[in-house]
């Protein structure tokens, strides 16, 4: 066994028959490590760098952080580490979604087992996997003429446009500086605005600086 | 004036009640103020009339009892010397005994004030009066004087009555015998004029009154009327209401059983028997397997794929519930799957546009906005006859915006012919009225427009995110 070979994963998902379904299916191949499975987002990026798994196997739909806030922050932190979405969606606004926050495979739940060991396969090789019918999907549907921001992206344009610097949102966020600089860099790209003033007035215009959030508050995701 | 009252939070009712009420209230205290002022003038000037015209009768009347006793007398005093005392003294004792009535007598002045004749208070006889005066400060002798002198004339002052001693108020004619400088001349009480006159003032006041009252009275039963009016419209409103929500109750109901009725058979249907199917195979497999049938596989793989059509059937059942992606995504995300399938199914272009950020409506909001959408877009393809559609949403100052618009023949004509198609309309209505928010349907003959806006309130501010990423970074 050499270890150059064997990929190191780690299975996160809430609901405990899959996790360990999926464990199984994982520890029938030899060139496969579970390192761990675990039931939300915050238990993975909590223990991130004490396991530094090759690949994160996470399931989109998750209470408490869901599977695209934590690609996110996993990938700010550990930039290396690939991540494959699993889902029971099969539509095109999920996939999308899954590749913009940095996912480098979206994968259905209910496909043949064999294809997530392929998925991982590729995945690891350094491409993009998107399972059959998530492909299927993907074509059949009109692309979006502006990429969406990703939930991070968003959380940093709100700070900065209500006046906080790249320090004061580093800090908030935990995060560095340079990692906020990249962020603003992204948002003002897809957004199509050079300024910081820019921001704050797109902020504006489209209410969120505005927002009382007086009536019963949601969950962010 | 609305404005004034909605300073004190009154129910609608309460308003419409004040409304009517105070005009009322004004205008009938108004209408007796007048009445009252000027039937009181109308009868003060009737009643100073009246004591004129007494008083007049009463002056006459003395007049001619003077003039008569001074033509009486013409005889003696004519014929007498300035100084003949036996002629004073006669008429003197012929005017002492020319007592009439209860209180009637005359009196004789000389010009220094001395009282010569008073039949009825002998006491005031060969006494000097000058400067005499009733209790009001009236000069009494000397002004009887002054008038003798200048011929006659009237006088009116208060004199105790001879026959009770009480002072009343009194009216005198006098007249001279200007060689004995004398003032004779006789008076009478006037306390009936007066009190007449009192009377009559009374009598118009218990008039005026009597009229307050009446007007008082019709006002209150204005406001009964008005008040009870209110209050019957007010139970007519509310048992129409209840009606309303009974039918509303029952709509819900009948919905919700339809709903059950329609996952519950989609349930037995389709996954029930899926589930069924892979129970043999499975069943058929383990048979296989013991007999070392090698078509065992076969079976295995037939089961998966019965689980696989029981999987999209479930995913189908539960989105068609409720959408997750409306709580994974957000809205626009949702939106934008809606579209595309409306578009896929009927085969009306529907296009999204969006430039809200995701996930930063309330979750009631939310919900709110995708079904109204839904709602809408089921318009469109039942009724509309519309070649496109597009469903924009977007938010701004005011708060978010859902628009949809479809290039269709307008609502309006078959409306009325079947008794549920404002339902969904109605639904919509409700739905944005619970949060708060407006729904503005515009329609023409080349198309619809559905609004949606929720207030400012349902946009979560944007310091939420950080706080909510960062408990998640520390924990």
């Amino acid at each position: 066994m050499t270890d150059t070979d064997l990929t190191r994963v780690v299975v996160v998902d809430d609901h405990p028959m899959v996790a360990e379904g999926i464990e199984a299916l994982l520890d029938s191949y030899d060139d496969i490590e579970v390192l761990a499975t675990l039931s939300d987002g915050h238990q993975i990026i909590e223990q991130l760098d004490a396991l530094s798994p090759d690949l994160i196997l996470m399931d989109l739909n998750m209470p408490g952080m869901n599977g695209l806030s934590a690609t996110e922050i996993i990938l700010e932190r550990r930039p290396e580490t690939r991540i494959l979405l699993l889902s029971m969606h099969d539509t095109p606004e999920y996939i999308r979604s899954a590749l913009s926050h940095g996912a480098k495979g979206y994968c259905l739940k209910d496909v043949p087992t064999e294809e997530i060991k392929h998925a991982i396969d590729v995945v690891m090789d350094g491409g993009r996997y998107l399972c059959n019918g998530a492909e299927d999907a993907m074509s059949a549907s009109v692309p979006n003429a502006r990429e969406q921001l990703t939930n991070r992206e968003q959380t940093i344009l709100l700070q900065l446009a209500s006046g906080k610097s790249n320090k004061a949102v580093a800090n908030t966020l935990d995060i560095s500086v340079r990692t906020v600089e990249t962020h603003r860099k992204n948002i003002k790209r897809k957004l199509g605005i050079s300024s910081t003033a820019g921001l704050t007035r797109y902020a504006l215009e489209n209410g969120v600086l505005q927002g009382t959030g007086a009536a019963r508050s949601t969950e962010i995701s | 004036m609305f404005a004034v009252l909605d300073r004190f939070r009154l129910t609608y009712g309460q308003k419409l009640f004040l409304l009517a009420a105070v005009p009322l209230v004004l205008s009938a205290a108004a209408i007796a103020i007048l009445v009252t002022n000027t039937s009181r003038q109308l009868a003060e000037r009737e009643i100073d009339a009246l004591e004129q015209q007494l008083i007049a009768a009463k002056q006459e009347e003395l007049r001619n009892y003077v003039t008569q006793a001074r033509n009486g007398f013409y005889f003696i005093y004519g014929a007498a010397a300035p100084d003949d005392q036996k002629a004073k003294d006669r008429v003197k004792q012929i005017l002492a005994a020319m007592i009439y009535g209860d209180e009637g007598f005359f009196f004789v002045y000389d010009y220094n004030g001395n009282n010569l004749v008073s039949p009825r208070q002998t006491e005031m006889i060969n006494q000097n009066w000058t400067g005499l005066q009733d209790s009001r400060g009236t000069p009494i002798v000397d002004e009887l004087i002054r008038i003798a002198r200048q011929g006659a004339g009237y006088h009116r002052y208060f004199w105790p009555k001879p026959s009770t001693g009480e002072e009343a108020e009194m009216i005198t004619y006098v007249t001279s015998f200007p060689s004995w400088q004398w003032a004779v001349g006789t008076g009478v009480f006037i306390d009936d004029v007066v009190a007449s006159v009192a009377a009559a003032r009374a009598e118009v006041e218990a008039r005026v009154q009597r009229t307050f009252f009446y007007i008082s009275g019709i006002t209150l039963g204005g406001l009964l009327l008005v008040f009870c009016s209110g209050i019957i419209l007010n139970v007519r409103e509310r048992r129409l209401a209840d009606v309303k929500l009974q039918a509303l109750t029952q709509r819900v109901f009948d919905a919700q059983e339809e709903e059950r009725g329609r996952v519950a058979r989609e349930l037995h249907d389709g996954i029930s028997q899926s589930l069924v199917g892979v129970k043999f195979a499975l069943d058929i497999a383990r048979r296989r397997i013991l007999k070392g049938d090698e078509r065992a596989e076969e079976a295995l793989v037939k089961g998966i794929d019965h689980l696989a059509t029981a999987i999209g059937d479930m995913r189908r059942i539960s989105h068609d519930l409720r959408p997750g992606m409306l709580d994974d995504l957000g809205l626009g995300p949702a939106l934008q799957n809606l579209t595309d399938n409306f578009t896929t199914r009927t085969g009306i272009t529907a296009r999204f546009s969006t430039v809200v950020f995701h996930n930063r409506l309330s979750q009631d909001a939310k919900i709110a906005l995708y079904r109204i959408a839904q709602e809408a877009l089921t318009n469109v393809e039942r009724h509309s006859k519309a070649q496109s559609v597009t469903v924009d949403l977007r938010g701004h100052t005011r708060g978010g915006t859902l628009r949809i618009t479809d290039t269709g023949k307008g609502v309006g004509q078959h409306r009325s012919r079947r008794p549920n198609s404002g339902l969904g309309l109605r639904n919509m209505q409700e739905r944005m009225d619970q949060l708060g928010g407006t729904l503005r349907v515009m329609s023409s003959k080349s198309g619809t427009i559905v609004e949606a806006e929720v207030p400012l309130t349902h946009l979560l501010p944007p310091d939420n995110t950080a706080l909510i990423d960062q408990r998640a970074s520390n924990e």
